[in-house]
């Protein structure tokens, strides 16, 4: 990482600290704009920061650790899509000032598109979209077509999880009309751009897991060495240090995978490397979850208590995206056609 | 030239002499055949290495080599992996942990007297574990007593790798009881042709015998081979322990993702190509391996910029151990029963032969020795999170 990178992430730690874990939402979604962090992978040509995903990891990072509510990963999707299909100029703006949000799905879903005029008829059941009541627009992807569609013309249900740090919509498109001018790309473009989203989008959750991994251990590693059972801290009991000594190598892997693979972007195998990442990070994350519950004891099961929000967000975060076993089966598949 | 202009010039070089030089066929010319073989396979290895200058980079300027930066080692080492070239098993502890500990702890006579020889071919053997002292190094027992202008040496060493070929022996001593463990510990260049010497070559779960016990009957050592002051070996020893750098789970990562495709060839065998639960296994590993890669890439960067911190070479090396078993165990998975028939094995190799059951085997040797799983994981819990220490005292109840 670039001391550029590294100071950015150490200045995301001090904001998320000084916001605590979990801050409320419209907060940190007016932060997000203030200090520029939507626009820091934007190229300089489009007004961005030009400091490419890289920076958005790092500061996805933090936020994981810090558990952020706002919808930074959708609201960085739909950042990229207007900015990889060109489209106006004062949209792009808006959204990385955070004056205007669209929001995107953060699953695979399978949208019907047809021709009609000069625009596109969408059908489409999106899962996963965060913060969708707060959006002007939806960002609806596919291999065949990238398109805005205006919020009002959807059918959006809530649908809470057990993660209560973000809050995800079901959004209906039922025949909806998007005029020439919602549609961004189609054909090969859109193929184009939906490659690349998923790339920020696999990278941004190993992203947010490594950083809730690493954080959730601090937590446990504190506990055990407060908590005090048999009259000495638990974190004397050798059973319990070896657990945390193996969690921690873990979640130094995940990170060095994750830095390392976004150092290796651009060599043509940009969505092998994003999935190994995602692979990796959200499986230690969930991991981690697990183990720091029982680590915990008693006081883990209880709702005031910080370690349910991880582990939560941890299981959520492994079933965000593409199907969770799709990742190493995806790996499997590369390296088997490698050695036909 | 800029660095990375040197680095990559060097990594051409070498990628082409190793294209030209690696002897074809070296693996099934290694399989099931007498340690002699092993040995000159090994010693032919070694001149060519040691002539094209590959085998000393880390050496000091001057030397037949050295002077090479720790950034062009590791490219070295790389494309050693990369070419899957032999490994210098024989010679490790000469090129690294002899010549090491001379450079840093020696005098100029030990130096004088001992690089050349190394460069020659000696094989050198590390005598620092004892039956009763493993894990606790501290606690060896083998004793050196002062006559004169010598050391005489009683006692025993044990898991000493390739002491039955060995020249010579770093040997870590007790010459004084009175202390702490660590204190009263002296170090010394032993000559293995001395009298009262006696190596057993120990026989391995694997059928190989890659290591020795040694035992010490009234050995004279002169007090000129001793290195560093006469209860100060311990210093020594950690000088020993840590002159590779970490540049071998550099290698060691790069020859297990290079060894991928083993499994996926052995999937292909078993007509598994297409098994969903063997993907998964496969994919989950993948990402693992690469893991490894980026930890022992990134630590010795951190080396290289003087950023590492306690702990660091721990992390790298239990992951290590612990993708290496799973690296093996899967591979053993596919080969299913077939993997169960004992077809001998393969020396001087890794543990990525192919012979999945001797692989699986020797994947232990990267978990027991060189600080143990277990030994890392204290030192991760307690140097590097905090953790409290183990309480140093231990009394029997009742
Ligand atoms: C292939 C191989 C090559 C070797 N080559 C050499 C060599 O060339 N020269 C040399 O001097 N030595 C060599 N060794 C020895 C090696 O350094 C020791 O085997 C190692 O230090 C472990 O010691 P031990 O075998 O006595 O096991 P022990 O220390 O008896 O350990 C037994 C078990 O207890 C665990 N254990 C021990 N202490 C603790 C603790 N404090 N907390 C929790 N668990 C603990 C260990 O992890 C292990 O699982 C080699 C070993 C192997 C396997």
């Amino acid at each position: 990482m670039s001391s550029e990178i590294n100071e950015l992430r150490d200045s995301a730690r001090q904001v998320m600290d000084g916001s605590g874990l979990a801050a409320a939402e419209n907060e940190s979604w007016a932060l997000l704009g203030e200090l520029g962090w939507l626009m820091v992978s934007v190229p300089e040509e489009a007004g961005g920061l030009g400091m490419g995903l890289e920076a958005a990891c790092a500061l996805q990072i933090e936020m994981g650790r810090g558990l952020a509510t706002a919808p930074y990963l959708s609201a960085l999707m739909s950042i990229e899509a207007v900015s990889a299909s060109g489209a106006a100029s004062e949209l792009l703006e808006n959204l990385m000032a955070g004056a205007d949000y669209v929001a995107a799905s953060l699953a695979d879903n399978a949208v019907q598109c047809s021709a009609s005029g000069d625009g596109v008829t969408l059908s489409a059941t999106l899962c996963a979209v965060p913060s969708a009541d707060k959006a002007s627009h939806i960002l609806v992807s596919s291999d065949e077509v990238l398109a805005l569609v205006p919020a009002d013309s959807v059918t959006l249900t809530a649908t809470a999880t057990w993660d209560t740090t973000r809050r995800l919509f079901e959004v209906e498109l039922e025949g909806v009309d998007v005029p020439a001018s919602g549609v961004l790309a189609r054909g090969a473009d859109a193929e184009a751009i939906a490659a690349k989203l998923a790339v920020l989008r696999d990278f941004s959750l190993a992203a947010d897991a490594a950083g809730g991994a690493a954080a959730l251990l601090d937590v446990t590693v504190e506990y055990l060495q407060t908590r005090r059972q048999f009259g000495r801290p638990l974190a004397l009991f050798q059973a319990l240090k070896h657990r945390c000594a193996d969690l921690k190598a873990q979640v130094v892997a995940a990170e060095a995978l994750l830095l390392d693979n976004l150092g290796r972007l651009g060599g043509g195998n940009d969505a092998l490397l994003a999935q190994a990442a995602r692979e990796l990070a959200c499986t230690v994350y969930t991991g981690v979850g697990e183990e720091s519950l029982q680590l915990h004891g008693g006081i883990g099961m209880t709702s005031e208590h910080v370690c349910h929000l991880f582990l939560k967000r941890a299981m959520l975060d492994e079933h965000l995206g593409a199907p969770v076993d799709s990742y190493p089966q995806a790996l499997a598949a590369a390296l088997l056609e490698a050695s036909a | 030239m800029t660095q990375a202009q040197s680095t990559d010039t060097l990594r051409q070089e070498i990628r082409h002499w190793l294209a030209d030089n690696v002897p074809s066929g070296w693996r099934e010319a290694m399989t099931n055949v007498e340690q002699e073989a092993f040995a000159q396979a090994q010693r032919d290895w070694f001149r060519k290495l040691v002539d094209a200058g590959y085998a000393t980079p880390h050496w000091p300027e001057g030397w037949h080599g050295g002077g090479r930066s720790l950034a062009e080692q590791k490219v070295i080492f790389e494309e050693v992996a990369r070419a899957d070239a032999p490994r210098l098993i024989m010679f490790f502890v000469s090129l690294y942990h002899a010549a090491c500990t001379l450079f840093e702890c020696g005098t100029q006579e030990q130096q004088d007297k001992y690089l050349p020889g190394i460069i020659e071919g000696q094989v050198w053997c590390q005598g620092f574990s004892e039956p009763n002292a493993g894990s606790d190094l501290a606690s060896l027992k083998t004793r050196a007593e002062r006559k004169g202008d010598r050391y005489v040496i009683n006692g025993q060493k044990v898991w000493s790798t390739m002491a039955q070929y060995a020249d010579r022996c770093l040997l870590l001593v007790r010459t004084d009881k009175s202390g702490p463990p660590q204190a009263g510990q002296t170090y010394l260049l032993l000559d293995m042709k001395a009298k009262g010497i006696t190596v057993r070559p120990i026989h391995q779960i694997t059928g190989d015998d890659e290591f020795s016990e040694v035992f010490f009957d009234d050995v004279e050592v002169p007090v000129e081979d001793r290195v560093g002051e006469e209860g100060n070996g311990w210093a020594v020893a950690q000088a020993t322990l840590a002159s590779e750098r970490g540049l071998t789970l550099v290698e060691l990562g790069q020859r297990m993702r290079y060894s991928l495709p083993m499994i996926t060839a052995a999937m292909r065998e078993a007509g598994r190509e297409d098994d969903a639960s063997l993907r998964h296994e496969l994919g989950k590993l993948s990402a693992r391996v690469d893991a490894t890669c980026a930890l022992a890439d990134r630590y010795l960067m951190r080396r290289i910029s003087g950023e590492e911190q306690v702990g660091d070479a721990s992390i790298v090396k239990l992951y290590f151990a612990e993708t290496l078993r799973e690296f093996t165990r899967l591979g053993k998975r596919v080969a299913g029963l077939s993997g169960q028939y004992d077809r001998g094995f393969m020396r001087g190799a890794t543990q990525e032969t192919g012979n999945w059951m001797v692989d699986f085997m020797n994947s232990y040797n990267w978990s027991i020795a060189g600080g143990s799983n277990e030994i890392q994981r204290n030192i991760i819990a307690e140097r590097m999170l905090g953790m409290p220490r183990e309480p140093k005292t231990w009394k029997l109840e009742g």
